[in-house]
């Protein structure tokens, strides 16, 4: 796996909702550019994202606070940032660090689009 | 699972390279099922952790770097020792620093911390050959949690 060529695929819902699909990785290798394409939803309208963790492999402290950071942006916004079809390895890493305390957790990407929308 | 060394030199491909030992070893059954898949996790994330904080922050000099991995499954425990030929730098200190500055929501400083919630005995020193040494054990028996602030 080669992270460096890995681009995030967002795909709109509505003017105000993009889900993205992280991929299988999200850490200190692509934060960054995790980073870069949520500021350019939010600069364009954007408030509520569904992360899709389906394939997502990897999630490290870094890539963590890439999505801390989001969080921090929509929030003030009243938008919302919630996980959807978290794999396993994801979800070890949000039990260690209670990260469900502030990211709701769907089953599927379409239950977390109902939810949200 | 015997004890399993590997040697890696080349800092841009160590990380895909480590996952894919541990994506072999799941493939393969080689972990002994005392140690159940949540620890084997666990120990993929410390390690994953440990080698980023390598990656982005040693100091190799002119040196070309070299990192050594060793597991030693133990029934529900698993030793590890990843030893580099970096500078390396005073980790009690920084877990501390880190402790006392963690912002709410923090964007940085939660590895280091990680890896210490998951593990048990770690130390970070210089061995006798110069070299230094990451050493921990990961235990099934643990269920470890981080006190993030939100």
């Amino acid at each position: 796996m080669n992270v460096s060529t890995m681009n995030f695929s967002v795909e709109p819902c509505t003017q105000e909702t993009v889900i993205i699909r992280v991929g299988k990785a999200l850490d200190f290798r692509n934060a960054a550019e995790f980073k870069t394409v949520c500021q350019e939803q939010v600069r364009s309208g954007v408030r509520n994202f569904i992360l899709d963790f389906t394939d997502t492999g990897i999630l490290d402290s870094t890539g963590l606070g890439s999505i801390f950071s989001l969080y921090r942006q929509v929030s003030p916004l009243e938008g919302q940032v919630v996980f959807a079809s978290v794999s396993r390895p994801v979800q070890v890493v949000v039990q260690l660090t209670r990260t469900y305390k502030v990211f709701r957790q769907f089953p599927t990407v379409e239950a977390a689009r109902e939810a949200v929308l | 699972m015997d004890i399993v060394h590997h040697r890696f030199r080349d800092l841009n491909t160590i990380i895909d390279h480590v996952h894919g030992l541990f994506d072999r070893w799941n493939a393969e059954n080689r972990f002994p099922p005392a140690f159940p898949e949540n620890a084997r996790y666990l120990l993929r994330q410390v390690v994953h952790e440990w080698i980023a904080n390598l990656v982005q922050h040693a100091d190799f000099h002119d040196r070309e770097p070299e990192i050594h991995i060793d597991i030693q499954p133990n029934g529900r425990n698993v030793h590890c020792v990843i030893e580099d030929n970096s500078d390396g730098f005073d980790l009690n200190t920084n877990l501390r620093i880190r402790e006392a500055m963690l912002e709410k929501l923090p964007e940085r400083g939660m590895g280091l911390l990680m890896m210490e919630r998951c593990t048990e005995d770690l130390v970070y020193y210089r061995a006798h050959n110069g070299h230094f040494r990451l050493e921990f054990s990961v235990s099934a028996d643990k269920d470890p949690w981080m006190d993030i602030p939100f």
